[in-house]
């Protein structure tokens, strides 16, 4: 089993972050993994894409043309990545800022994860959201595998920091299990 | 009674510069102190590109030839990993003030503990008298055949007022070799960077104003009268920053 | 043995440290920021020195006066930066000093683009200063193996008295990927060669580094240089062959090219094509014998694949090939990355018509 993965938004939206916790949760789960950042020259609000590959086994290539999961966090992203989506694949898009999908090919799960966070009270929590979706849509990582991942991230903030992404991963599964 | 023997940090051979070349004397005021001080052992060379080089030869202790200018950038490596060395740079005006402009002035401000010796004479020496960054207005070289003309290459840079303008460095002084109170006085200035290094102060500049009979065109002792009349007036000497001597 | 998720740039930072780097300088420039970042704060902690410098000139001049001193110094750039450096890696051969460069190389030439790219292959084996001077460069393709070469690099620059070149693009110094990481080597830095200037006060002998040479003595260096670097392709080339026994078609490919081009030949070997690669792992000293050695009776084409145009690498493939087969060439450049699909198609192109 090998699944790739593209992050996609602009800078300052936890695109980087969302791919790296994703990918340390998979490696901790015992498989493999490569996380690949792409950032333009700006500082903040540029573009940002990350490509995820999570496998059982070796990972020879960490170029793959198409992915098997797109996230896009807004118009752009979208519409610059949607192509690359490899037919029967998923697209988890942020609906709070992408409104029309149009391929019929691949399956689209719509959540507006910024307007989730901020009704959890910090859009900041936007990615968490995302992974939270990922862990209910698909099965290839765990929700303890990720609450431990988050865990030792947060581990030197306040409790509060991880109660709020939990919060947020809870609504984010719930999204992904509907859909 | 003064001593007229041969300094042990140098080797008993003929130092290859021109008949009247100051660059000579100079290199023997750095070694008598060293001598002094007894860090033959201790000290290390860092040497430049032009004329300065033919130091490589006469030098007893340790020491290391650098590219044309990078020799602070050189001695900035050395001294980071040995800092109870006593390290030193000695650097013509070609090499220091132009090529290696932004390695003097940035290890300068950097603060780091090692000595800089700066012979300046106007010129590049060793490859047949070009026009330098220091070369006087109206100054003849090989590249300023009518003399330098500011319109096109600007002024003579000031190196010790420059370098004396940096928070970092401790003792900024220049020399002019010119003259036997002007020898005397140098060498006390060098010896008195070199102990800063030593107690770890910081950084310490010298600048010493040496002559190019060969280049200049000149017999030695008209160089040491056209200082008097030229170099002098425009490279002032003095002790342009003592940051100890002022607390 | 210690596992880490790592990002590329971290990992042979802290596989320098291990392998005994006790000094650094370096001036930014992306794709490598992270070298310099990491090392910054992890060098402090090994009482090891680190300096940002005003430019990668007078960097590379600060890793040559370190280097005179014993202690193993690293500086790393990406490509504009290594030319800067190209003059300093000069005097470090012919001052015969041992050190440590990494360029994660980016779209060239000119300041070119961020973004990754293998651009530097010709300035890496040919040209890394003037001179005519030659460094050892390897090229990994995994986090793994750039951690293995990084530790072990100074063996190398020290045991021939050179710089030592690791030539990674951009896309390894930003991916992470799991590594283990190796014990620390315990140096004893006073027992310290004469060849460095002395370690310990009041060593009695003082030793003379020097760039320039009298014109025998100069002669004389360069032959042995020349002798190092023939010894160095008997002993030191390392190479991956990947399926050559009954290749058909061989592709050469190195570092994150290589890795994407294993994908695709996997792919066609499950479709029953022929298809092996030659992996070259050090770039200079070349792996001439594994495609002179190739069996021309079989091998129907070489397709040499890099993520540069025009390919870089192709006159030294072609110098072993000897015209015996056509040698085919594909690649991406400018920090446009090559993909699985480009790549396979490309190969599958080549293979499916015969050529």
């Amino acid at each position: 089993m090998k699944q790739s993965f593209v992050f996609s938004g602009s800078g300052g939206q936890g695109i980087m972050s969302a791919g790296i916790t994703l990918a340390h949760t998979a490696i901790d789960m015992g498989k493999h993994s490569t996380f690949l950042p792409e950032y333009g020259p700006e500082q903040r609000g540029g573009s940002a894409k990350c490509t995820v590959i999570i496998s059982d086994g070796e990972i020879i290539s960490p170029l793959p043309k198409k992915c098997d999961i797109l996230v896009a966090m807004n118009e752009q992203a979208y519409s610059k990545f949607i192509d690359d989506v490899k037919a029967g694949g998923t697209v988890v898009v942020n609906s709070s800022r992408v409104k029309d999908t149009d391929r019929q090919d691949v399956k689209t799960i719509s959540v507006p994860v910024d307007d989730v966070a901020l009704e959890l009270g910090n859009v900041k929590v936007a990615n968490t959201v995302l992974i939270g979706v990922l862990i209910g849509a698909t099965e290839i990582i765990s929700r303890e595998a990720v609450i431990a991942s988050l865990g030792e991230k947060f581990k030197e903030k306040s409790p509060k920091i991880m109660e709020l992404n939990v919060a947020a991963l809870e609504k984010g599964i719930e999204f992904g299990s509907k859909a | 009674m003064p001593s007229y023997k041969r300094p042990s940090a140098l080797l008993p051979m003929s130092t290859g510069y021109c008949p009247g070349c100051l660059h000579a004397l100079a290199t023997r005021l750095v070694a008598d102190v060293v001598d002094e001080l007894n860090q033959q052992k201790n000290a290390i060379n860092v040497i430049s590109v032009g004329c300065s080089a033919l130091n490589l030869y006469s030098w007893s202790g340790d020491e290391i030839g650098a590219a044309h200018g990078r020799a602070p950038a050189v001695a900035t490596g050395i001294k980071r990993c040995l800092p109870d060395r006593l390290v030193f740079t000695y650097q013509g005006d070609g090499d220091l003030a132009a090529i290696g402009l932004a390695e003097i002035m940035s290890a300068a401000n950097r603060g780091e503990n090692f000595t800089v010796i700066f012979a300046n004479n106007q010129t590049y020496g060793m490859t047949g008298g070009q026009m330098a960054p220091t070369t006087l207005i109206g100054q003849k070289s090989t590249t300023t055949p009518f003399g330098r003309d500011a319109a096109t290459t600007g002024y003579p840079l000031k190196m010790c007022e420059l370098i004396s303008v940096l928070e970092a460095p401790v003792f900024v002084a220049r020399y002019a070799l010119n003259s036997p109170k002007g020898v005397m006085d140098a060498k006390k200035g060098i010896k008195k960077a070199f102990e800063l290094q030593l107690a770890g102060k910081g950084f310490t500049f010298i600048e010493l104003l040496t002559n190019c009979p060969t280049n200049w065109g000149m017999s030695p002792l008209d160089t040491l009268d056209y200082m008097n009349t030229n170099t002098i007036p425009y490279f002032v000497p003095g002790v342009y920053k003592d940051k100890e001597g002022e607390k | 043995m210690e596992k880490r998720f790592m990002k590329g740039c971290e990992a042979i930072a802290e596989a320098a440290v291990r392998g005994g780097c006790r000094f650094f300088a370096g001036y930014p420039i992306t794709p490598q920021n992270e070298i310099p970042e990491y090392l910054s704060k992890r060098l402090p902690e090994v009482g090891g020195a680190f300096v940002q410098g005003e430019s990668e000139v007078a960097s590379i001049n600060m890793v040559y006066g370190a280097a005179a001193t014993g202690t193993r110094a690293l500086t790393s750039s990406s490509g504009p930066g290594i030319s800067l450096k190209a003059e300093g890696i000069s005097y470090l051969a012919s001052a015969q000093l041992p050190a440590v460069i990494v360029n994660i190389s980016r779209g060239g030439p000119g300041l070119g683009s961020i973004q990754p790219a293998q651009s530097d292959y010709l300035q890496a084996t040919k040209a890394l200063g003037h001179g005519g001077f030659r460094a050892m460069v390897f090229a990994p393709a995994t986090l793994q193996e750039a951690v293995d070469l990084t530790y072990n690099a100074w063996e190398y620059a020290e045991r021939d008295r050179g710089p030592v070149l690791i030539l990674m693009d951009g896309c390894l110094g930003a991916i992470m990927e799991e590594v283990e990481l190796p014990e620390m080597k315990e140096l004893n830095y006073d027992n310290t060669e004469d060849w460095c200037l002395a370690r310990v006060n009041g060593r009695e002998d003082s030793h003379m580094i020097t760039p320039i040479l009298p014109e025998l003595a100069l002669e004389m260096l360069n032959k042995f240089k020349g002798m190092t670097y023939k010894m160095w392709e008997m002993a030191d080339v390392k190479v991956e062959e990947y399926l050559l026994d009954d290749a058909e078609y061989v592709v050469v490919a190195y570092g994150i090219a290589a890795r994407v081009a294993k994908e695709a030949i996997n792919t066609l070997r499950e479709q029953g094509h022929k298809v092996g690669m030659i992996r070259p792992i050090t770039l200079y000293p070349f792996p001439k014998a594994s495609l002179d050695n190739l069996d021309y009776e079989k091998v129907k084409a070489i397709i040499d694949i890099e993520m540069t145009i025009p390919a870089q690498m192709r006159d030294d493939i072609e110098l072993q090939v000897k015209g015996r087969c056509p040698v085919h060439e594909y690649g991406r450049s400018g920090g446009i990355l090559l993909d699985d699909d480009g790549v396979l198609e490309a190969i599958e192109n080549i293979v499916k018509g015969g050529a």
